[in-house]
């Protein structure tokens, strides 16, 4: 069978301004599948996920061998660098004439460009939908934004802390007994994310189809709240406020997060009465077969309390991953909860190619998440780390606009473009 | 962005058999449809799982079967019988994308090998979505959003240091596999259109994969400070909701312009105006500086007041909201972001993202097991009355 190995969106370009997670992670996803992705980062306003300009680098980075003889801040913030594999960046003052001029220049070159700004400020910039699709008639523009570009909370800012809240999301995320929680990373943005790859997709096949681009309001509000949504239609159909369930299914019983005898924890669920069989047998305790409250499924959600408590018992005298490979190897629903280097260290996951290597030149050879899906005939590859800031300036602006070493000096001298803090562009 | 004429969702014409039987599959095919392609649902006779999934209406309908079976057709076919693995062959032969959740030995005691599907099938693109994926060492191993969100990392950010890891609520991992699964479905779509129309191909998404991606900043956290993120010792307003009068509030700022605004309306001008306390690291490494005053002063505030407050200046803010507020919300239905599939209530949570010329479209509620039978064998298996009958009769269909 024939393949292709450049990915199934190998031929598309996006000419992006994405930042910080949602945006960047959306067309870090395009570049993953073959997409040729020039993020644009906006010099004098960096991208927020590279931190402030004078932030500590980090002890364990200094340390890291690495190919570049100087670290720089804005270069090393593992935030930036997890979700800009596959791009090349250039940087311009899009406030300034001659920045908003050459990325009028670029657009041409794209069939999509997207943007996590507030909505005000392509408006602000001269570069909103309209006055994109009289440079490119089928260009394709898709706004990662907090609420959306209409609407009374239209020009209100959000990130994934705040959004996460609002969107109902830190409603439903706790302990039973206890507040509403952020998630420990602001999954909103993952989720926008997701969900602005998703959407730019669909826009390059209507534009396959019938040669027309189109506009993407993708709200982040309204992106988590689809995440949610069974919970706000259950409040439609029938009149409940979902609460905080802690580890807990609707349904199910067992489903929890136990503690080990070596400090670990065991993720644990039962969905079938097999599993529950088998759970018992394994655990030593076929008196629970018996028990009349763990007799099936509906009695154990009756008495889940007392369920957990003795399941609790159990585990706190077994080694997590002996106890959770035994219980997954005899089909009974189980795993480890691991930590981020448990994760990045996974065999099955590094065995799957999906988590790699990856060499990055001012911060070293790093284990990240790779691509979340396989093709069997256009796999996705990842061809490059995360970009410096501005280091594709001179070849992107040579290859699309033809500009000369001159002309890209001129305007480095002039802080059209550059890298690091404003002084630092003055050669 | 007037139109004038009649739209179609982008993926028009495009035929999808769903054979799934979870929830990231259903997410899928409920996207796919959504965005104009024709999907059937092929249920087994006792239905499709996320039916029995609680809560329930007055009328025993599972909600989130409402929600995630929405808006396609929905046959019953026995495939435990030879006519009813048939019946599947037929609709698969004809259609464009399949989506499944079962392992490769699952699907060659269902009668539908992998590799010869893909060969017979001219452009077929099948897209299975596992736990653990098609291959590899967890393949064979049950799981789902729990064991996702414990093996990706989640569960050991997610909640309070002192208590147990946190799985992410609800039906997360399959979510975000499920959408996933649709924009990989849409690339290889896409690529078969530019490229060549017989191009069809297998497409292997793992719950666990998608899950750790979304992981990734944190993940590379761990390498880059030397040590795993862990969950916090306690809530703060630097790293969640607080309480407010009536609920609670978060104000996690991020530039230093919010700080300065946010700190101004609390009345902290001294915070708000020296300028180390804008930038991140800085209220990190001095967090207990500023914690307390700044939440006690938003505990003389309702949430929505304070977010009005702050929105006036443009500064980011999250009251938590609960779903009885959301469904009431004014932003919310301004965009109409609530629709009712034909015409009737409940109304429906909308898709997550609008297009100018090819929007989503939900117009009609979850199907009963089996509303479709007869049009899912006509149109997509392409069989006749007669035959149709036949395998009504025998059960076969129903």
């Amino acid at each position: 069978m024939i393949t292709s190995p450049a990915g199934p969106l190998n031929g598309y370009t996006g000419i992006v301004l994405t930042q910080a997670w949602a945006g960047s992670y959306a067309t870090q996803l395009l570049g993953m599948l073959g997409a040729e992705i020039i993020q644009v980062e906006f010099h004098g306003r960096p991208d927020s996920w590279r931190g402030a300009y004078d932030r500590p680098i980090p002890e364990a980075i200094k340390t890291t061998q690495h190919s570049a003889g100087e670290q720089h801040t804005w270069n090393v913030n593992h935030l930036y660098n997890a979700v800009n594999l596959n791009k090349k960046c250039i940087t311009l003052d899009l406030t300034h004439p001659d920045g908003i001029e050459i990325f009028k220049r670029l657009v041409p070159f794209a069939d999509f460009i997207a943007e996590n700004f507030a909505p005000r400020v392509l408006d602000n910039l001269g570069i909103d939908y309209e006055s994109l699709r009289k440079i490119k008639p089928d260009i394709i523009l898709c706004s990662l934004s907090a609420f959306g570009n209409n609407g009374p909370w239209r020009d209100v800012p959000g990130i994934g802390g705040t959004i996460e809240p609002i969107s109902g999301m830190s409603s439903l995320l706790g302990y039973e007994d206890g507040p509403p929680l952020n998630s420990g990373q602001m999954y909103p943005d993952a989720v926008a994310g997701l969900n602005g790859f998703a959407g730019i997709v669909t826009a390059l096949m209507h534009r396959e189809l019938t040669g027309e681009g189109q506009y993407v309001d993708l709200s982040m509000h309204e992106s988590s709240l689809a995440f949610i949504g069974d919970a706000l239609l259950e409040e439609r159909m029938t009149g409940n406020i979902r609460r905080r369930q802690g580890n807990r299914h609707t349904t199910f019983a067992p489903h929890g997060i136990y503690a080990t005898a070596d400090g670990g924890w065991v993720a644990l669920a039962v969905e079938t009465e097999n599993q529950w069989r088998v759970l018992s047998e394994v655990a030593g305790h076929e008196e629970w077969l018996a028990d009349p409250g763990f007799i099936d499924n509906a009695a154990r959600k009756s008495n889940e309390d007392r369920l957990d408590s003795q399941l609790s018992e159990w585990f706190i005298e077994q080694d997590r991953n002996s106890i959770s490979d035994r219980l997954s190897h005899a089909g009974v629903i189980s795993a480890p909860v691991l930590d981020a280097h448990e994760v990045a260290a996974d065999n099955a996951l590094r065995n799957r190619g999906f988590i790699t290597e990856i060499d990055h030149p001012e911060a070293g050879k790093h284990p990240q998440s790779g691509i979340p899906v396989q093709f069997s005939r256009t796999p996705g590859n990842i061809n490059r780390p995360a970009p410096l800031q501005g280091q594709h300036t001179r070849d992107v602006l040579g290859q699309f606009l033809d500009l000369s070493e001159n002309q890209y000096v001129d305007l480095l001298k002039r802080g059209v473009t550059g890298a690091g803090p404003a002084k630092s562009t003055q050669p | 962005m007037n139109r004038s004429e009649p739209r179609h969702g982008a993926l028009h014409g495009i035929r999808v058999i769903d054979l799934s039987t979870s929830i990231s599959g259903a997410w899928c095919g409920k996207m796919l449809s959504d965005f104009g392609a024709s999907v059937a649902l092929i249920e087994g006779p006792e239905g499709h799982p996320a039916r029995q999934i609680a809560p329930f209406d007055k009328d025993s309908n599972s909600v989130v079967a409402s929600y995630v079976l929405a808006n396609r057709r929905s046959a019953v076919v026995d495939m435990s019988e030879a006519e009813g693995i048939g019946i599947v062959q037929a609709a698969i032969e004809r259609a464009d994308v399949l989506v499944c959740n079962v392992t490769p030995e699952e699907l060659t005691k269902m009668g539908l090998d992998l590799e010869p599907l893909l060969e017979k099938t001219d452009g077929l693109i099948v897209c299975c979505i596992t736990p653990h994926g098609y291959t590899g060492a967890r393949s064979a191993q049950p799981g789902n959003n729990l064991t996702a969100s414990a093996l990706s990392g989640w569960a050991s950010i997610n909640g309070l240091a002192d208590r147990p890891p946190l799985k992410a609520s609800g039906f997360q991992a399959s979510y975000c596999a499920g959408t996933m699964a649709y924009s990989s479905i849409v690339s290889a779509l896409l690529h078969r259109q530019k490229h060549d129309p017989h191009w069809g191909q297998f497409i292997d998404i793992s719950e666990l994969e998608v899950m750790t991606s979304t992981f990734g900043p944190a993940l590379l956290a761990g390498q880059y400070e030397g040590k795993p993120p862990g969950r916090v010792e306690k809530v703060d307003m630097s790293t969640g909701p607080v309480p407010v009068k009536d609920g609670h509030f978060a104000l996690t700022i991020s530039r230093p312009h919010f700080w300065r605004d946010a700190m101004n309306v609390l009345g902290l001008g001294d915070l708000a105006e020296d300028p180390r306390w804008g930038t991140r690291w800085y209220r990190q490494q001095h967090a207990e500086e500023y914690v307390y005053r700044a939440q006690e002063k938003l505990s003389a505030w309702n949430k929505m007041d304070l977010f009005d407050a702050l929105a006036a200046l443009r500064v980011i803010a999250g009251p938590v909201l609960e779903t009885n507020e959301l469904v009431e919300n004014g932003h919310l239905r301004d965009r109409e972001f609530f629709q009712l599939p034909e015409n009737r209530r409940p109304d429906f949570p909308g898709p997550a993202f609008k297009m100018s010329q090819s929007p989503a479209e939900i117009s009609r509620h979850a199907p009963e097991p089996g509303a479709d039978t007869a049009h899912v064998l006509s149109e997509f298996a392409g069989l006749r009355e007669i035959s149709i009958k036949s395998l009504m009769k025998s059960g076969a269909a129903r």
